[in-house]
């Protein structure tokens, strides 16, 4: 399957037609069925919007970035044409009446909507095995997890099945899914993407995505679905994200690792996978330096008390009275209507999220969880100014403490799944850019690293990116 | 601190949840265990401080009030589990009577 | 034992905008259900609020009118609670950092004269939609047209210490907002509302009692009736050694009852948490004193005005200055070169009249101060000039209307025209006057002679006769001079 720019290249100059990309996507997407990765799609509808692009004058193809892409969506994003159900119960069958800003931006590159990706239920979880229709399963290995929230869109891209595909990100659900899954995978700065029409987890966390197959497929769809949206209160005053040419080499740059994300346990095969880098950098005349950020083990509880809290309060609106499934209980009054239709639409993981959100915003307990947490934040963030100021131009870290791990393995234990998240939740947290890079294999599992941008430098970070792409084969096991 | 029974039901009862009888105890054990762990912040001393962290801008924008209203491609007829004569319909209220 | 009621008042008023607080959806009453609505105020998966940039500046020029400290940085919270016309779960208000603090408003007590009440905060919020429990059977009906409609809410101090006095406070504070105009403070449509919290204490305590909160009061006076109400139960609970539960209670228009909510309420947790879709609200020192000098002078200044600039009485000014439209009004007749004191009273009888009917003025201020004008250079007497008022009030425009001969032109009918239409031009001609006068006199000898004897109340007798015989036309103050120079003169 070709890249981002060579299907629009190809759709643009009419040599390679987008009707016959929507055709190919349609036979990989029944192809890959078995991951259980999707939720909704259509070939009438790959079909049909095909057909727009090829019927378009040759000059007006031209000026679409995107023209042809087909670019997969998570099932928390809205979309007109096919239903958003963000993989729970209580959204089944609804279609929403608008767009998501993202998805009209890339509409009007010319991009093809392909179809929705299942995920963790409301985008709660780090393994995609919360879904109200199944678990996604690991395209390398089925036994394993793909990763999540974003598991569906993590995997078609490893898969083949698109060269790139929107995600959501609130604790690193597009970093690590990417991670295990062998793609890249962009967090940009909050803001930098509108959240209008990403529906709502931990709202101060929140950002739209991208999966790529490579740096540059996921730097193309970025810069399209990027800049300021007068839709939403919370997005910079940014332009979208510039397309920069890869970096032939490192020099002058100076690259940090936190050494709280090198403990003595790491997996071996994720520090192998680090000292790889390192080396790749060091080759490319890069510098690299230890640096601490003394507040990271604070992270993880920080993030499980935001998160849910905000969550607790954006999911109140799943009511059975609007839109969505109702179920009425016994007594058959409008308190019945709530108390069923969320105790039986919602799972699990999300109750277990929406009680914890709920408790820690409670009377009483505002300032001893909520308030705390709060203050731990600006002590994170302002951990990560500190080493910026201090010259470091990227920080290089490991992206998850092991790669993909089995389904089941952590499903018991909420705090065990929690932990998965312990690498990229601070970003998120920080509101920095990060990003995951393949850089190997490790037993046959792709190994990822994460690279850390100051704010609004994901320029930067995507151009050391693609030359750190170019130095290492992901492939290749790294011992 | 520990998580109780009566704590759960309590949150519960705010967030409009019902919970099986069956699910409780397990439930309670869970929540006990994830607010154990987020406990974890009283180790970080309440005098420590760093400047106030927005992720966002630090200051609103604000719009124009002209109606401009984004457009809905399908009415909340289409949407609604229960829509008669133009309006959403919602079983009478019941304990909610009155507030 | 001497008890004292002690009164507090939360106000909500929509404000005047076009579109709503955190969308561009109409505001417009009326329309119907479900039809002014948007993905952000229905709460669809994936909405977000952005603040009405107009609604702010309504809400400062209120808090600036009510004394307030406006902060400069103020933030949004929500209020998180289950209700069906709410359609996120949770309101976005404002909690502890509200956009004004700390004012006070002077109103008229009928028990303790001209007292300061306090402010205690205005702040901006987000209105819910509407339920209705009659429309459908065995279900209630959801409209949310009105979700999202920008709300003030104004807080007062508890300092008010009867129903009469929250009556008052409420006059006063709509006065001072439609004088703003940023709302239309109408209980009865709903874009005023109020609850009152009332309690009870020992007098000369100065802890506060418990108190209860009364909701569901359509008008001022029926605030003062269920805080009455409300207040004698709690005085009899407490003089009879019980104590007053923290209780919310609904007032019943039709039997004037205050009754306890049906259902037992836990007391709400809102559990109030600053709004992560708002970065906060900033507002320039520089632009909140450009809102102050935008207020226009308010009714006490303008009142002040009327009497030291314009020379009225205490009561005339209190008239003209109390709504801003009659005081606008009577402005543009003076501005016209009307005399003020002459103006005033017609404003305050003939115009007011119409207005309080219609809510609209019949004639311009133009119109009226040409037809005041003609009153005082002797064309119309003032009692003819009433009816000339009146044929013009009574008719629309269109039917007062003359052709300019030759030009085809038409413009409105002017007062002097509309007088002499309706044969109403006073005679003033000295040789008219003279033969009435004369007439009158020689017709009454009897009454001359009284008149010259010393019974110079007369005059008044002569004068209605010559008004007779002109059929009302003659200037009855040259008249009046006439006869005192002829009836003196003949001996």
């Amino acid at each position: 399957m070709s890249g981002v720019a060579a299907i629009a290249e190809g759709v643009a100059s009419g040599a390679a037609p987008a009707a016959g990309v929507a055709r190919e996507t349609g036979e990989r997407l029944r192809h890959s069925a078995g991951l259980n990765a999707t939720l909704h799609w259509s070939q009438g509808l790959l079909d049909r919007d095909a057909a727009r692009i090829d019927r378009l004058p040759i000059e007006e193809r031209k000026a679409l970035p995107l023209a042809g892409v087909p670019v997969a969506i998570k099932d928390n994003i809205v979309t007109t044409d096919e239903p958003t159900t963000c993989g729970s119960r209580i959204l089944e069958g609804y279609v929403s009446p608008f767009d998501a800003t993202v998805v009209a931006h890339l509409k009007a590159a010319g991009a093809i909507i392909s179809c929705k990706t299942n995920l963790d239920e409301f985008a709660m979880g780090s393994s995609t095995e919360h879904s109200a229709w199944g678990r996604v399963k690991h395209p390398l290995d089925q036994a394993r997890v793909p990763g999540g929230s974003s598991g569906g869109s993590a995997a078609l891209v490893a898969a083949g099945v698109v060269p790139a595909a929107l995600g959501s990100e609130t604790g690193g659900s597009v970093r690590q899914p990417a991670s295990f899954c062998g793609v890249v995978g962009v967090k940009p700065s909050y803001g930098r993407v509108s959240r209008f029409g990403l529906v709502a987890f931990g709202s101060s966390l929140d950002q739209v995505s991208v999966f790529g197959r490579t740096v540059d497929d996921a730097a193309r769809v970025l810069a399209v679905i990027s800049g300021q949206d007068r839709n939403d209160a919370t997005s910079a005053a940014q332009p979208a994200v510039s397309l920069e040419p890869a970096r032939k080499d490192l020099k002058g740059l100076t690259f940090g690792i936190p050494r709280e994300y090198m403990p003595a346990d790491l997996d071996a095969g994720v520090r192998a996978g680090i000292d790889l880098t390192v080396k790749a950098i060091k080759d490319l005349g890069g510098t690299v330096k230890d640096v601490t950020l003394p507040h990271t083990r604070f992270a993880v509880p920080c993030y499980y008390i935001v998160a849910p809290a905000e969550a607790a309060a954006n999911l109140a609106r799943y009511d059975g009275v609007r839109y969505g499934q109702r179920r009425i209980g016994s007594e058959g009054d409008v308190r019945a209507l709530y108390r069923a239709t969320r105790g039986q639409g919602f799972g699990a993981e999300v109750r277990r999220r929406i009680l914890i959100g709920t408790y820690v915003l409670s009377s009483g307990y505002y300032d001893a969880y909520y308030r705390k947490a709060q203050q731990v934040r600006a002590l994170l963030a302002d951990d990560f100014r500190r080493v910026f100021d201090a010259g470091v131009d990227l920080l290089l870290t490991p992206t998850t403490p092991t790669p993909a791990f089995k389904a089941g393995e952590k499903t018991e234990d909420p705090v065990a799944m929690y932990l998965a998240d312990i690498f990229t939740c601070s970003l998120n947290l920080a509101a920095l850019p990060a990003m995951s890079l393949p850089i190997g294999r490790s037993g046959g599992l792709p190994v990822g690293a994460q690279l850390v941008a100051p704010m609004f430098a994901e320029a930067r970070m995507l151009s050391v990116a693609a030359a750190l792409e170019a130095a290492l084969d992901a492939s290749r096991e790294v011992r | 601190m520990s998580i109780r029974r009566e704590d759960v039901l309590h949150v519960a009862r705010l967030a409009e949840l019902d919970v099986a009888e069956t699910d409780l105890p397990k439930l309670v054990e869970q929540m006990g265990r994830i607010v154990g762990f987020v406990e974890q912040l009283n180790e970080v001393p309440a005098g420590e401080e760093a400047p106030p962290f927005l992720a966002g801008p630090g200051r609103t924008p604000l719009r124009t009030d002209e109606v401009a209203p984004v457009p809905l491609v399908r009415p909340p007829s289409a949407i609604a589990p229960e829509f008669i004569h133009g309006f959403f319909a919602v079983p009478r209220l019941g304990a909610m009577e009155g507030e | 034992m001497s008890w004292e009621t002690v009164i507090g008042l939360e106000v909500h008023v929509q404000l005047l905008t076009h579109s709503k607080m955190f969308c561009g959806c109409s505001t417009r009453f009326g329309s119907e259900p479900n039809t002014q609505v948007c993905p952000v105020c229905l709460g669809l998966p994936g909405a977000l609020p952005v603040p009405n940039a107009h609604a702010i500046e309504l809400a400062t020029r209120a808090a600036l009118a009510l004394g307030c400290k406006v902060q400069e940085t103020s933030v949004f919270a929500r209020k998180n609670y289950f209700y069906p016309d709410l359609p996120k779960g949770y309101q976005i208000s404002q909690f502890d950092q509200p956009l004004a603090v700390r004012g006070s408003m002077e109103i008229e007590s009928p028990e303790r004269g001209r007292i300061a009440i306090g402010v205690t905060r205005l702040h901006v919020e987000e209105d819910a939609g509407k339920s209705l429990h009659d429309r459908l059977p065995g279900k209630t009906a959801i409209d949310l047209n009105r979700a999202g409609t920008p709300l003030a809410e104004i807080v007062s101090e508890p300092d008010l210490r009867s129903p009469a006095e929250a009556r008052a406070y409420l006059t006063r504070l709509k006065q001072l907002l439609l004088y703003c105009q940023v709302s239309d403070c109408n209980m009865e449509e709903g874009s005023l509302r109020v609850d009152a919290n009332n309690s009870t204490r020992r007098l000369g305590d100065t802890r506060l009692g418990t108190k209860t909160e009364v909701k569901n009061m359509n008008s001022f006076a029926n605030v003062e009736r269920a805080l009455t109400v409300e207040r004698d139960r709690q005085i009899r609970l407490v003089e009879g050694g019980g104590r007053v539960e923290q209780v919310t209670m609904l007032f019943n228009a039709g039997s004037g009852e205050v009754r306890p909510m049906r259902s037992k309420e836990e007391s709400h947790d809102y559990r109030y948490f600053p709004d992560p879709d708002l970065p906060p609200l900033v507002l320039t020192r520089l632009w909140i004193e450009q809102q102050h000098a935008a207020l226009p002078e308010m009714p006490d200044a303008r009142r002040d005005r009327f009497m030291t600039v314009l020379g009225l009485p205490a009561y005339d000014a209190g008239v003209l200055s109390a709504e801003r439209p009659i005081a606008d009004y009577y402005e543009a007749v003076v501005a016209e070169g009307a005399e003020p004191k002459a103006a005033a009273n017609w404003v305050m009888t003939e115009v007011l009249r119409g207005y309080n009917d219609t809510g609209e003025f019949a004639v311009s201020p133009q119109w009226l101060a040409g037809l005041l004008e003609a009153v005082r250079d002797g064309t119309v007497s003032n009692q003819a000039a009433k009816q000339v008022y009146v044929a013009r009030a009574g008719r629309g425009s269109l039917s007062v209307t003359v052709e300019m001969r030759g030009t085809g032109k038409v413009s409105e009918v002017s007062p002097r025209q509309l007088a002499a239409k309706l044969g109403l031009i006073q005679v003033g001609d000295a040789d008219a006057l003279g033969s009435w006068v004369d007439e009158v006199i020689a017709a009454n000898p009897k009454e001359v002679g009284r008149y010259k004897a010393g019974e110079t109340k007369l005059l008044g007798f002569f004068q209605g006769q010559v008004m007779k015989k002109s059929a009302g036309k003659a200037d009855p103050k040259k008249v009046g001079a006439l006869l005192a120079e002829r009836l003196g003169s003949k001996k």
